[in-house]
């Protein structure tokens, strides 16, 4: 369930001016490799097609204005059911590998990332989440805090009896994980409201649904806590550092930041427009 | 161990007696009736005396003879008697405010003197009327705001109602109102809070040294008394301000026997919003009652309640309420001339509901409270005075229950399990004056806490509920491996506890004294917040299985100064404190409709310790105080096996409400009789916080990097503003019966924009990563309207 972070919200609604930037010195460590692998096969599609790119970085000082990317690595992955490796390359030398022969993630198979860079090895294990496509997103004429907001209707059947966790992909890097406890079975709908200063309509958005294990649920839940999306004011939670799937085999201690997941995913185009 | 030596002493005691004698009663407020908290009974030929307990009763025993008594209280003209004492006598006392012997509205001396000799040490008391003339934000009399002056009290954060004391978890103040457990102090999530001030009698706070008759809380006690409402007249208090407006009513029903009062306090911005073609709503009230009924000499009941609520409404799509209902019904019984007795019968409960339409759930959850409470006051010679009592509380928490708010919502229902707990205490605390010189207060508290049985309880593989996974380098939630079910009569988990408490005090001169004490407390049930302060929303648990009673031990010793005759007083006490098993969480820890809790907590300790400084003015055009405490605040978890790092590497870290520095000044001045000023000053060390280290990205999305080994090493800005407020008593009041003032008042006199947080974003437009700094108020005037017929 999203965290609904109204006590700050309202604050500014009676008190304006309360935000301010302000400089900060802020602490530095040692560059730490990102691995940035999130795999989404399109399964409702025909054909079914996959997006399957490693994006390899390195962390940088938070105020820094570039990220850097990493060119020099070995990536390739490993199909645990019968070892079989497939390649990946960074054909245009900007930190995105990306396999050498087209490949969908198939069902039920566990598989091995591994990736070799400044002579260590990081590896690091996923299997594929089932989901279940959009049964409708359509515009709805709503408002939540400001009035200024614009609401998306979205609908979709819950497969019964297991635990689903799903990640909404609402474009403009907008994100929801959400957990079928509370609608499990269901047909269920929510409504997501894009803030004007996310958002402006009229405007064509993609969104997409991925069906995502509880662990990522979590580690994606404190990520968009942690990016400022929803964060501010006094009760904001204590942050946390946030490790994700992936180790380093040959110095633990320089241990990774990034995941390795893949998902079931489901996307829909739709254009939204001004309402009054 | 300790039981024996209360018995020698108790023996020492009376071994000695002669023929002596008891005068016992109850000492009123000549003009309302209403019985005076604390008044001082002094025979100074004796050098002996004592007070008037929390029903204004007094009683003391002392040889045969004819002396002088002296009963004063501050704010009351001294009334100076004498007494034949030849057998024992009933002698109720009536004092005069200082006000009327003047015929005018003077604002009464608001500050207490300080009292070297009593061995209570650590405890500070404010007057209703004191508290209304410290300038506060929006001009609403706040109680909480007024006690964050006081050294060794620090405030979660601005627009948050909690409060730390000496450097405890704000869960870990017991907040009592006319003895009933208030749960949530905080109304519009934390800008007011819910006491209304016209209503109180009398506040304490209880720092350290905390008596025995007190319990299930570790770091401070806020005993707040309400009013009785006037037996003799009817009498009108109000006031108007620019969120709320108050009216109290009481009066006799029947003429010095029973008498009512009923108060009523309510926001009102809300409903000008429809003005502005604007759905939202935002409003709270309170309500307080008591009916009064004085039996008889020996004979009287109370019947008192609160009911507080909030409501808070973003069109239909949100909507959040929530609030405390407390009754209570105490009988005041005299045993005899030397035992009183108090029965009370406690309801309490507390209420958080919301709705979120665009989810299509509704929510609720609480907590509800019945408390039986017999105390004794056994006033056994001048020298020594025994409380004891037992005390036993059940609690129903109700965790959670969601529920789909309307029929196409798709949500299914889901009820949390409900938690069962009862507590039982017994207590016996005396006050002993064992010379001139030396004073001691010294008792026992012994507390049972039994976990009743519910429906489910979660059952873990090696009862472990925290899993470490030493390859991923984090702690997660396992999974239950089963279920137990139990009948409600049955204890999942029990716990017992003797807590001692131990003050003395030992007057080196007629002005100075120092004190010591030791207090040791057990605290059953834990606020799981994982927030900087406490919000509305924030859930109780209940020690058991696998959540362990918090342990405090406290060592406090003082030097206590009067100065030129008691217009100056200079306090000041340094203090150590301990807690065994402190929660923390693991990270990504949900808190809110966890069945599962227990998957989310780490169990660690903390430690608290300071100096505390507070130099006073007492008397004078110029009255007023200057508190300074230097103090820290740490908290450790370890790991609970070797192979485990816990948090922050197992080193000490900060706890949320560490402030270095605190130091705050507040002085009034009263120019003539039409006009007064007051003003206060606040500087604090900034609260902890921390800073990226680095950043990221991952689908896109900026992350900041926050190092693990690094929990709580940054600050916010240091805090500190400036308040004024002048309060007007126009002439015309004069031999009328419309009594009023006006105050007016600016808090954060110059703007200063102080860090309630500072959060880390990507900037929608520049893309670029900035440090955005949240503060609430900057400069807020106000103007309040307050009236008495």
């Amino acid at each position: 369930m999203k965290k609904i972070y109204i006590l700050p919200i309202l604050m500014c609604f009676f008190f304006s001016n309360c935000e301010k930037v302000v400089d900060i010195d802020v602490p530095s460590i040692q560059p730490k490799l990102i691995v940035d692998a999130s795999f989404e096969v399109l399964f409702d599609e025909t054909p079914v097609t996959a997006n399957t790119v490693v994006k390899l970085r390195l962390s940088a000082d938070y105020f820094e204005e570039t990220i850097p990317t990493v060119t020099n690595a070995t990536v390739f992955l490993t199909d645990l059911s019968n070892n079989t490796i497939v390649n990946f390359s960074d054909g245009n030398a900007d930190g995105n590998y990306e396999p050498l022969n087209p490949f969908i993630p198939a069902d039920n198979v566990d598989y091995e990332l591994t990736i070799i860079y400044d002579n260590e090895t990081y590896k690091g294990i996923a299997t594929k989440v089932k989901s279940t496509p959009f049964t409708k997103v359509e515009q709805g004429d709503k408002t939540l805090f400001s009035g200024n907001e614009t609401e998306l209707k979205i609908d979709f059947k819950d497969p019964a009896n297991i635990e689903n966790y799903y990640l909404f992909n609402l474009s403009n890097n907008l994100f929801l994980s959400v957990e079928d406890r509370f609608f499990d079975g269901s047909d269920y709908n929510f409504s997501y409201f894009y803030d004007e200063d996310d958002l402006e309509v009229p405007a064509t958005v993609e969104i997409k649904m991925s069906g995502i294990t509880k662990e990522y649920f979590t580690y994606f839940r404190v990520l968009v806590d942690q990016s400022g999306q929803n964060a501010g004011g006094p009760f904001e939670t204590v942050p946390s550092s946030l490790l994700g799937n992936m180790i380093n085999t040959t110095n633990e201690s320089n241990f990774p930041l990034g995941y390795f997941h893949i998902s079931e995913t489901d996307t829909f185009t739709i254009s939204l427009v001004k309402k009054d | 161990m300790k039981k024996i030596t209360i018995l020698i002493l108790l023996l020492s005691a009376s071994i000695f007696s002669q023929e002596k004698y008891t005068i016992s009663g109850t000492i009123y407020d000549d003009s309302s009736n209403e019985t005076l908290i604390g008044v001082s009974v002094y025979f100074p030929e004796l050098n002996s005396g004592t007070t008037t307990n929390e029903y204004g009763f007094y009683s003391i025993t002392i040889p045969e003879g004819t002396y002088k008594v002296q009963v004063s209280y501050l704010g009351f003209s001294t009334l100076l008697e004498t007494i034949e004492l030849n057998k024992k006598i009933t002698k109720n006392f009536k004092l005069k405010e200082e006000t009327e012997s003047l015929d005018e509205i003077v604002i009464e001396s608001n500050i207490e003197k300080l009292n070297v000799r009593t061995p209570q040490m650590s405890v500070n008391k404010l007057t209703a009327a004191s508290i209304k003339q410290i300038p506060v934000v929006l001009g609403e009399a706040d109680i909480i705001k007024s006690i964050i002056l006081l050294p060794g009290v620090t405030s979660a954060g601005e627009g948050a109602s909690g409060f730390n004391v000496r450097g405890g978890a704000a869960d870990q103040n017991l907040i009592l109102l006319d003895e009933a457990v208030v749960f949530n102090s905080s109304h519009l999530f934390g800008f007011f809070s819910v006491f209304n001030p016209d209503v109180i009698k009398d506040i304490r706070l209880y720092k350290g040294g905390i008596p025995a008759k007190y319990g299930g809380r570790l770091s401070s006690v806020l005993d707040i008394y309400q009013k009785e409402g006037n037996s003799k007249e009817f009498k009108a208090t109000g006031g108007i301000g620019l969120i709320s407006s108050r009216l109290l009513l009481e009066g006799p029903i029947k003429e010095e026997k029973i008498s009512f009062l009923i108060g009523g306090r309510s926001s009102y911005a809300h409903l000008f919003l429809p003005l502005f073609d604007n759905d939202n709503t935002a409003y709270f009230y309170d309500l307080n009652t008591k009916i009064n009924y004085r039996i008889n000499d020996r004979n009287s009941l109370f019947f008192s309640g609160y009911f507080g609520k909030d409501v808070f409404g973003i069109s239909e799509n949100f909507v959040n309420t929530y609030g405390n209902q407390v009754a209570n019904l105490r009988w005041n019984h005299l045993f005899s001339d030397k035992l009183f007795s108090n029965l009370s019968l406690i309801y309490s409960d507390y209420f958080y509901g919301l709705t979120l339409d665009f989810v299509g759930f509704e929510w609720d959850s609480g907590i509800t409270n019945y408390n039986l409470k017999y105390d004794f006051n056994h006033f056994i010679s001048d020298k020594l005075k025994l409380s004891y009592g037992i005390n036993n509380i059940y609690t129903k928490f109700n965790p959670g229950n969601i529920f789909p708010n309307r029929d196409d919502s798709g949500i299914v229902a889901e009820k949390l399990i409900d938690k069962y707990a009862n507590e039982f205490a017994a207590y016996i605390d005396a006050k002993h004056k064992i010379s001139d010189n030396l004073r001691l207060q010294y008792g026992i508290r012994f507390s049972n806490f039994t976990r009743l049985g519910q429906d489910e309880l979660n059952v873990y593989q090696n009862n472990q509920p925290v899993i470490y996974n030493s390859q991923f380098k984090v702690y997660e939630s396992a999974t239950p491996v089963g279920t137990e079910t139990f009948n409600r009569s049955d204890a999942i988990a029990s716990f017992n506890n003797f807590e001692p408490r131990v003050s003395m005090s030992y007057v080196l001169d007629d002005n100075t004294s120092v004190k010591a004490s030791y207090n040791r407390m057990a605290q059953y049930l834990h606020l799981l917040s994982n927030t900087a302060s406490p919000t509305p929303l924030d859930v109780w648990a209940p020690s058991g299985r696998y959540i362990k009673p918090q342990l405090l031990n406290q060592y406090a010793v003082g030097y206590f100064k009067s100065l030129k005759d008691g217009d100056y007083s200079l306090e000041t006490e340094v203090f150590y404190k301990d807690i065994q098993n402190r929660i923390d969480y693991i990270n990504g820890a949900n808190l809110v409709a966890n069945n599962e809790i227990e998957t989310v907590i780490l169990n660690g300790q903390a430690r608290a310790y300071g100096l505390e400084v507070l130099l006073k003015k007492n008397e004078g055009k110029l009255k007023g105080w200057l508190a300074y405490t230097l103090s820290r605040s740490e908290q450790q978890t370890l790991g609970s096996t070797p192979n485990e790092p816990g948090i922050n590497r197992g080193e000490w870290y900060s706890t949320p409400f560490d402030k270095t520095h605190d130091f705050s000044v507040n002085a009034s001045y009263d120019l003539n009789k039409k006009w007064k000023f007051n003003t206060n000053f606040v500087f604090q060390t900034g609260q902890p916080t921390n800073y990226p280290v680095g950043q990221y990205e991952i689908q896109g999305l900026n992350v900041p990097i926050f190092d693990e080994n690094r929990r709580n090493a940054d600050r916010l800005p240091a805090y500190h503003r400036l308040d004024i407020s002048a309060t007007l008593t126009p002439r015309k009041n004069k031999n009328r019966k419309w009594q009023a003032e006006w105050v007016f008042g600016i808090y954060n006199v110059y703007g200063r924009q102080n860090a309630a947080s500072i959060n880390f974003r990507e900037n929608r437009e520049t893309m670029r990563n900035e440090a955005v700094q949240t503060s609430i108020f900057g400069l807020v005037p106000s103007v309040t309207y307050n009236f008495k017929f």
